[in-house]
């Protein structure tokens, strides 16, 4: 049963965002509503995101935020299967939708007059998912084909071995896909009490981007998604919950094996939750190891020295905590080695020694000019302006190179000599089959 | 679900806006501007590419693009990058040209080390080498890489001996012939004026942009014109390569040479291209029968249109699946290959198909970079100046007898050619496609 709910126009204050005019609701069954007015061009970005993902499941659970993401084009009360697709198409418009470790969320894109489709399909799969038996074994073979190219894939392999070593038992060491046994051992009925529990309005936050009218706008969202019944909290909170596991007291290394010629490294330290100090000081300090050919990884290893075929580094921040990542190719002919020691050497120059003011102004000139290129599209106004709303707070989101002009040179150092030491890392190599490098 | 048919006055269309310039040196500009967008991206095509190599010197158009930005007579690469990158900007190079995007307020920044690129690269020794080194890394990993084997072969099997079966980058055997000598001769010889066409799109005002290239291209060569590239492709005909190696799926590509995007039935074909493989979701038939239907696969689609150049593209249906379930694909794409030359397509499907290409029009246009690239696309092509305008209702006005027509024209599911990576063997292979080729 439906219960009707007055929504409380709860708009507190109007900021810009990327050229975006955002505006701020709150419906009183606890749906998040964020319009980000923009008339540049005649498009719309509609993404409701759900704060589940991979860090809300059991172990027996591994995979099912992902398979529900298939699932929600399966049909729902007023939408048979495939219908989402078709009446999207129909109306010239573009669907899809992702599952990370945090949220799960589904967007829609249109042309600006025609959008308000969105909305009545988005708040019908929220309370109305149908599930059908059928549709959910043929759609988990689908998800059984994704997991087997994802073990198609070296660095995908990798990757997941370092997810398991840092986090242990917590579900952020498990992939988003989940397990072959988990995903086999899955019922219809444990994906509807999931959506129960996840999918309803206080735990979503519903993001419209680009040429609307804001109080049409609202008024097409209440008459769709303010009857819909509000859940107990409590119903909305990760079911499982573990802490995060303390970083070990020394370097853990794993090798793998691939039978091509690729030397591929992966070195991995667990950090902090997005929107803390720390994370604003990984994003800079990634800018300075790899954003760019003239950053220091990329400059010495790749471009003058020739140790390394690529070279990346990525700050992964999550809600609960987080991974510093750095992938790296050995050029063939190296050492694997060598490489190490060298890209060893970057990273204690970064723990010992600040950075030039002209190496940290680069870099906040760098994030500023990405900030510029993100906002070229408004459906990446909106997606970053939802992602952080969900995870941390979508003020967060495209504010001009604020939050990241406040770290300093002995933010960097400290930082790094803090959570980037040799210690607490994970170092993966996948290697050529018939060699044993290292 | 009721049918419904937009019209397509009914849907907002980009606005593309453009000033055309004939430059003294002899290249083409296009400029459109767009007030107040935060970046400008440039893109300049040079005709010829890989078409021009030797086949023992392949990749050597790519190399001579791919390292523009290694340095010019008058800036180091190091220069360059620390000029452009604190800026959001940066250029690259490939075998047809360069591009890059910058903060709209330095474009003159990116133009005037475009220009250099084109102009007077340095190709420094030690770069050279490096650059190569990190290639012949890639294509040695490349070798071993199922899907992209698969992908060559299906390629080779189609075109044969003509540069388009050959990879744009090289093999791993040409690419070690290679020295700076050839590429430095090659951009010499074919990077000309004549050749080029310049499109940039942001806050950039045209007169502006014109001033700045009838200077820095003053004394750019014209060079010669090309002529008309080859066209001589193997017959079409059933053939079958395979790509062994112990993976959990294969990689399946069946095909055959396609059209040029001057086609009259190229509008039908993009309509019956999202009828049959790649309308969104499960819109396609493909996708619903093999993917929604029959759970085969995460990733599977069919089209021809997309590869559509002054050069015929290819038809490509391209599934990644377990290998037992090689033999169902490949029913499913002939299947539905077949039945949309037999059968009418049925209203509403055409329906679908063609609202979303009408609805989805102003979709695409958001970035600078796609504006520019579309300008580039629309001068090559020799589309029509109002072609933006004028492609919803070219689409509109596609009928189901023009799809089945279209179909029965440009589609040949008999003289397939067929090409795997993975864990099945080309006897298998013969099997499963020889079985499904008679009806």
């Amino acid at each position: 049963m439906t219960r009707h709910t007055k929504t409380k126009a709860s708009e507190a204050s109007l900021e810009i965002r990327a050229g975006a005019t955002i505006h701020e609701h709150n419906l009183r069954n606890g749906l998040r509503v964020l319009l980000a007015e923009r008339h540049g061009d005649p498009v719309v970005k509609v993404i409701l995101y759900y704060g589940v993902g991979s860090r809300s499941e059991s172990d027996q659970e591994a995979g099912m935020s992902h398979f529900l993401e298939h699932m929600m084009f399966k049909g729902s009360s007023k939408y048979a299967k495939g219908e989402v697709d078709q009446l999207t198409t129909m109306l010239g418009g573009q669907n899809n939708a992702f599952t990370g470790n945090d949220h799960t969320a589904y967007w829609m894109r249109f042309a600006s007059d025609r959008w308000e489709t969105a909305l009545e399909i988005e708040a019908d799969r929220m309370t109305g998912l149908t599930l059908d038996p059928d549709e959910f074994n043929s759609e988990r073979d689908v998800v059984l084909e994704e997991l087997s190219m994802g073990e198609d894939d070296p660095w995908s392999v990798l990757a997941k071995r370092v997810e398991a070593t840092l986090f242990g038992r917590h579900p952020y060491g498990r992939p988003i896909i989940g397990y072959r046994e988990s995903l086999l051992a899955m019922e219809p009925a444990d994906m509807h009490a999931f959506h129960k529990r996840f999918y309803n309005p206080g735990n979503a936050t519903l993001v419209i981007g680009g040429d609307i009218d804001p109080k049409r706008a609202m008024k097409s969202v209440r008459k769709h998604f303010a009857k819909i019944e509000a859940q107990p909290k409590e119903q909305s909170e990760d079911a499982f919950k573990l802490p995060m596991p303390t970083p070990g007291t020394g370097e853990t290394r794993l090798r793998l094996h691939w039978d091509d010629p690729g030397r591929r490294l992966i070195m991995a330290w667990p950090s902090e939750p997005v929107g803390t100090d720390a994370d604003y000081d990984l994003d800079v300090i990634n800018g300075l190891l790899s954003n760019g050919r003239g950053s220091r990884l990329i400059k010495r290893l790749v471009e003058n020295e020739g140790l390394a075929t690529s070279i990346s580094t990525s700050n992964d921040a999550r809600v609960q905590a987080g991974i510093f990542w750095l992938f790296a190719e050995c050029a063939q002919g190296v050492p694997p080695e060598i490489l190490e020691a060298a890209i060893d050497e970057e990273l204690e120059r970064l723990r010992v020694e600040m950075p030039t003011a002209a190496e940290v102004k680069r870099v906040h000139n760098m994030i500023g000019a990405q900030e510029s290129a993100s906002g070229e599209s408004i459906g990446d106004v909106a997606e970053e302006i939802g992602s952080m709303a969900i995870d941390a707070t979508w003020r967060l989101a495209f504010d001009g190179g604020a939050g990241h002009r406040k770290v300093t040179r002995k933010r960097v150092t400290q930082t790094a000599a803090r959570l980037l030491t040799q210690e607490r890392r994970v170092v993966a190599w996948s290697l050529p089959t018939e060699k044993e490098g290292i | 679900m009721a049918s419904v048919r937009l019209k397509t006055g009914q849907v907002p269309t980009p606005e593309l806006d453009q000033v055309v310039f004939d430059l003294s040196c002899g290249a083409k500009l296009l400029v459109s501007p767009r007030p107040g967008a935060p970046m400008t991206a440039l893109q300049v095509h040079i005709r010829g590419g890989h078409s021009l190599d030797a086949p023992d010197l392949g990749g050597v158009a790519w190399m001579a693009g791919r390292m523009v930005d290694q340095g010019t007579k008058l800036h180091t690469a190091d220069e360059i990058v620390d000029e452009l990158e604190p800026l959001g900007g940066g250029i690259n190079g490939d075998s047809t040209g360069l591009s890059g995007t910058i903060v709209s307020k330095h474009w003159k920044k990116l133009c005037m080390r475009a220009t250099e690129m084109l102009t007077m690269p340095s190709y420094p020794k030690d770069r050279f080498e490096l650059q190569r080194g990190r290639v012949l890394d890639r294509l040695s990993i490349e070798r071993d890489d199922p899907r992209s084997q698969a992908m060559h072969g299906f390629r080779e099997l189609i075109y044969g001996d003509h540069w388009l079966g050959r990879p744009h980058y090289g093999t791993l055997e040409s690419m070690s012939r290679i020295e700076r000598k050839h590429i430095a001769a090659y951009h010499k010889k074919n990077w000309v004026a004549s050749r080029a066409v310049i499109g940039i799109c942001g806050d950039v005002d045209p007169e502006a942009v014109k001033r700045l290239f009838n200077r820095a291209l003053a004394d750019w060569k014209a060079g010669r014109d090309l002529g008309t590239v080859e066209e001589d492709y193997p017959a079409m005909k059933r053939r079958v390569a395979a790509y062994q190696a112990k993976r959990q799926q294969v990689h399946l590509f069946l095909g055959h040479l396609g059209v040029k995007i001057q086609d009259p039935d190229y509008p039908a074909l993009v309509v019956m291209d999202h009828i049959l493989g790649t309308g969104p979701g499960f819109t396609n038939r493909i996708s619903r029968r093999l993917r929604d239907k029959e759970g085969l696969a995460y990733s599977v689609n069919a089209n021809i249109h997309s590869s559509a150049g002054n050069m015929r593209g290819v038809f490509s249906a391209y599934i990644g699946t377990s290998p037992e379930h090689t033999s169902a694909a490949l029913t499913g794409f002939m299947e539905e290959m077949k039945r949309i030359q037999d059968e009418v397509v049925p209203t509403p499907e055409l329906d679908v198909a063609r609202n979303y290409l009408i609805g989805s029009f102003a979709l695409g246009f958001e970035r600078a970079g796609s504006r520019a690239g579309y300008l580039i696309r629309q001068y090559r092509f020799g589309l029509d100046s109002d072609h933006l305008k004028t492609l919803p209702g070219r689409f509109s006005a596609v009928s189901a007898k023009d799809v089945q027509r279209a179909a029965q024209r440009h589609l040949f599911p008999d003289d397939a050619v067929l090409s795997s990576g993975g864990p099945i063997a080309k006897k298998a292979l013969l099997v499963a496609m020889g079985a499904k080729a008679k009806p």
